[in-house]
């Protein structure tokens, strides 16, 4: 309609060559629009984020899940268990946070961390790497996870 | 009498009682080196282990928070197999729960457990619908936002004696239960030296008084020795040696020491086949708590017990207990233990008992899938008599609902199809499932078969069964470097010759679709283009893919072999799936976690292990493609049975209809389910229709496992918009049917739709105009 509207206006005054190509353009546009196919999405992939607030509500929100929430609390369980030396206690820990929320991309840092306490380079490796996939849009925990890997790249074979 | 006689019989006299003197010498003798003989016996057999304790195996822990969603009625049942019970008042003991509204309040056991120890709260947990809305302390109102419930025990290494005993010291055990025991079996305990003289004298008379025998005279040092070291045949032989051992133990030990192995060694009832050993395990059957915290009056119950133990027992007749208690208290009382007062009271009393559970093996196949792994650890004797705590990763309430979601779901295609229903168990129609989380490797549930009793044959480890469709993803990952996603197959009949002999394969249904794209191909699981895309490929390179993803059965390189013409072990099947639900990572099945001693000292740890497999870029178009499956393919009955979260999944049905499959996963959790007969008769089902409704039906009621979330894009993954017919990059305007697809970064597609760049002369005009435009 606004469109439309402009259109009226401008009739009222001599037209330009400027505004007639303009005109020509955006009507020419507009009629390939309409003749436009819709983009089907097959493969739409879903929310890298957990969107929902409450699980299985259909609710957007970018608080973290409740999920996230109680896994988190077991991820700071694990780094101070880490901190403390207990890297196989740390490793339980984390798998259970692991297993309540596998997104939480700092519990496979955490491991990595762990593994790499254990000098298991293999293990470390892995869970760095998969680290990476989750945290690699978090600035500060993807250059943590750079160190990480020169770290374990360091361990003897 | 002359001097000589007289001399003559005092030399016989003499000579007698120098015999007599020998004899009585002798004698002693021989009793000193008998009783030497027999203390060495009870000391050896008193200073090394004196019980069996059978190791027990444990469930994971159960972790609730706020916003969880839980399934309420397998939450009461995990609470009531946790022993915990409902209580009309405000809990004021461990193990008890009160429901009120919407809210449970509940007094939380202790937990102790490698890495993970805190004393039992009462805690507030209220509910919303079937969410957790908060969890709360009681005490203090303070949030949780974890809790963490203690494991459930699911099965105990029992030896031939199949003994339960939960071992006490004397100083747990309160001393208004030694008063019961002592009223109620032997109140000279302290002031006898193992036999009472006056107890046996008082035991005759009343006996000769009642002219039946009524009382015995046994001390609690004689029971002991008869426990250990004696039958119970009635013989003087075996009373005299049942007297010399109580001495000996006298001798040996002090009273509360005696008293201390007596409390523990004591029968107290059966369990089915399971006999109930020692006042520890006894207050837990019959009272559902530990020793230190029983009543004078479930204490007296107790001490009642041990006379008949199942004559008396509560969970047989609830009168004949409440009098014998009585008895009991009113001997205490007799003994000055218990006031008048008290006593006045006491009798008043109700005898409460907290229920039991039986002790059978629950999630049968998980245990001897277990069992195996033990076995090469430890001897079946230490297993039975150690007392090892042996923590699994298995989560009872997905193990019960497996189970239930297997035998409805086989008893509904019975229903359905009247000639699957066979009476001879070893013919019945048959199933497995196995749930296992993809990240960690955890087998959360095990169902070997349809009924563990009737066929021990554990399905998900040891049958072998061809795979059909259910294969096909694995064809597709192989082909990923090459292929896309949108790539076209040829999906019309083809003739393969393999060692001579012509091999046509169809597919399932007659379609119109000629050629189609990788995607269509799997979601709708056709067998042409499958075939296709195998020969295009190779088959050696698919045997190679399948050796990587550790198929440990033979695996020729034949076309067939492209719908799963083989034969694989279902665990490795849900195993190899794992690897898109894991990033790529393949991760090994962990059944077993921790194993400690009676001191909780680790004396076994198994942590979750990875191995690389496929890059994260590969399982993300894995995963997507699976997941158009259950969008749009064979498995979109899904979304009816109430299924309407982010799945990945992919039905298979084999040559007759032998073997039904289904196996969807989300990040968190994977579950695989096979239905058919191990004889290989037909089930004249899909696995649409047979295996896929037992997995939607199994993972509705384990709501705590489905988070909803879909997988992370990982790095290397581009999303470009391409022509359904043609496959390659759509042509803008052009092409009449553009979608949106994914693709591996190093494998794009770089080339336009050939099929509908000519057919819009105007393109190009489109094109210089946007460019003018863009200029202008």
């Amino acid at each position: 309609m606004k469109i439309m509207q402009t259109n009226r206006k401008q009739s009222t005054k001599a037209p330009n060559r400027k505004t007639i190509s303009s005109l020509f353009l955006v009507g020419f546009l507009l009629s390939q629009m309409g003749c436009m196919q819709k983009i089907s999405i097959i493969s739409s992939p879903p929310p890298t984020v957990p969107p929902v607030q409450s699980e299985g509500s259909g609710q957007t929100s970018k608080q973290p899940s409740p999920r996230t929430l109680a896994s988190m609390e077991l991820t700071e369980q694990g780094r101070i268990l880490l901190e403390r030396g207990r890297s196989d206690d740390a490793i339980r820990v984390l798998e259970r946070a692991i297993s309540i929320d596998s997104g939480n991309g700092r519990n496979y840092f955490y491991m990595a961390e762990a593994w790499l306490h254990k000098e298991n380079k293999e293990q470390a490796k892995e869970f760095n790497r998969i680290a990476e996939i989750y945290l690699r849009d978090d600035p500060e925990w993807e250059s943590r996870i750079i160190r990480q890997r020169d770290r374990i790249h360091a361990l003897p074979k | 009498m002359s001097m000589k006689r007289k001399s003559s019989i005092r030399i016989k006299w003499k000579g007698l009682l120098k015999v007599l003197f020998l004899a009585f010498f002798l004698l002693i003798a021989i009793l000193f080196l008998y009783s030497w003989n027999l203390s060495e016996r009870i000391d050896q057999r008193f200073s090394s282990r004196r019980w069996s304790i059978p190791s027990k195996v444990f469930s994971d822990i159960t972790i609730l928070y706020p916003g969880q969603k839980l399934n309420r009625d397998s939450f009461d049942e995990k609470l009531r197999q946790l022993g915990y019970h409902l209580v009309p008042h405000k809990p004021r003991e461990k193990g008890e729960f009160e429901i009120s509204g919407n809210s449970l309040l509940l007094f939380l056991h202790d937990l102790k457990m490698p890495s993970l120890e805190r004393e039992g709260f009462l805690v507030n947990i209220r509910f919303t619908g079937n969410r957790i809305e908060s969890i709360l302390r009681a005490d203090t109102e303070k949030p949780i936002p974890l809790l963490e419930l203690e494991p459930e025990e699911i099965m105990l290494f029992f030896g031939t004696e199949r003994e339960r005993r939960t071992l006490v010291s004397i100083d747990q055990v309160p001393q208004h239960l030694i008063s019961a025991v002592l009223a109620a079996e032997d109140s000279r305990f302290y002031r006898h030296f193992g036999i009472d003289p006056l107890g046996i004298l008082r035991a005759f008379y009343t006996n000769l008084r009642q002219g039946a025998l009524r009382q015995g005279g046994s001390t609690l040092t004689q029971q002991l020795a008869k426990n250990y070291f004696l039958t119970a045949d009635r013989t003087l032989p075996r009373k005299l040696k049942e007297m010399i051992i109580s001495l000996i133990i006298e001798a040996l030990y002090k009273k509360d020491e005696i008293l201390e192995i007596y409390l523990n060694e004591i029968y107290f009832g059966q369990n089915g086949s399971v006999s109930i050993n020692g006042v520890g395990e006894a207050s837990l059957f019959y009272f559902g708590k530990s020793v230190n915290r029983l009543s004078r009056i479930e204490a007296a119950t107790l001490a009642g017990l041990i006379r008949a133990p199942n004559h008396y027992s509560p969970y047989v007749d609830e009168k004949r207990c409440l009098n014998r208690r009585n008895m009991v208290l009113k001997a205490m009382h007799k003994n000055g233990w218990l006031s008048n007062d008290a006593l006045q009271t006491d009798v008043q009393m109700p005898v409460n008992v907290s229920g039991f559970t039986d002790y059978g093996k629950k999630a049968p196949y998980f245990i001897d899938y277990l069992s195996q792994q033990l076995e090469a650890l430890y001897s079946t004797e230490t297993l039975s008599s150690m007392g090892l705590s042996i923590y699994t990763t298995l989560d009872t309430q997905v193990q019960a609902a497996a189970e239930k979601a297997l035998e409805k779901g086989l008893d509904r295609m019975e229903k359905s199809i009247p000639i699957l229903k066979r009476t001879a168990p070893s013919q019945k129609l048959q199933g497995a499932i196995i749930v296992m989380q993809p990240k960690t490797g955890y087998i959360l549930a095990m169902v070997g078969g349809r009924n563990y009793r009737e066929s021990q044959f554990n399905r998900v480890i040891q049958a072998r069964r061809q795979p059909g469709s259910l294969f096909k993803p694995f064809v597709f990952c192989s082909a990923l470097d090459r292929f896309t996603p949108a790539s076209l197959l040829s999906n019309e009949p083809a003739s393969y010759q393999i060692d001579g002999v012509f091999w046509r394969p169809e597919n399932f249904e007659t379609v119109s679709e000629k050629c189609v794209s990788l995607r269509t191909a799997l979601k709708k699981s056709y067998n042409l283009a499958t075939v296709d895309l195998a020969m295009k490929i190779g088959m050696d390179h698919i045997v190679q893919t399948a050796a990587s993803f550790h198929f440990s059965t033979p695996i020729k390189a034949y076309p067939s072999l492209a719908l799963g013409a083989f034969e694989v072990i279902p665990i490795e099947l849900a195993r190899a799936y794992s690897v898109f639900a894991a990033d790529g990572l393949l991760p090994f099945p962990l059944s077993l976690r921790e194993v400690t001693d009676e001191d909780g000292k680790i004396l076994q740890q198994r942590h979750m292990n990875v191995e690389s497999l496929i890059s994260p870029a590969k399982a993300f178009i894995m995963n997507s493609m699976l997941r158009s499956v259950i969008t749009e393919g064979t498995a979109r009955s899904l979304t009816e049975k109430g299924i309407f979260g982010p799945v990945a999944g992919k039905t298979g049905t084999t040559n007759n209809y032998r073997d039904a499959w289904f196996l969807g996963y989300t990040p968190e959790i994977l579950a695989l389910v096979w239905v058919g007969f191990d004889n290989g008769d037909s089930i004249y089902s899909t696995g649409a229709k047979a295996a896929l409704p037992i997995w939607a039906d199994l993972m509705k009621n384990i709501p705590q496992h489905i988070s909803e979330n879909w997988f992370n894009m990982p790095p290397g993954i581009t999303q470009k918009t391409v022509c359904s017919e043609s496959g390659l990059l759509a042509v803008t305007n052009g092409c009449p049917h553009p979608v949106e697809e994914i693709f591996l970064e190093e494998n794009l597609p770089t080339l336009q739709c050939p099929l509908h760049r000519k057919e819009k002369p105007l393109h190009h005009l489109t094109k210089e105009l946007k460019e003018l435009l863009k200029a202008f």
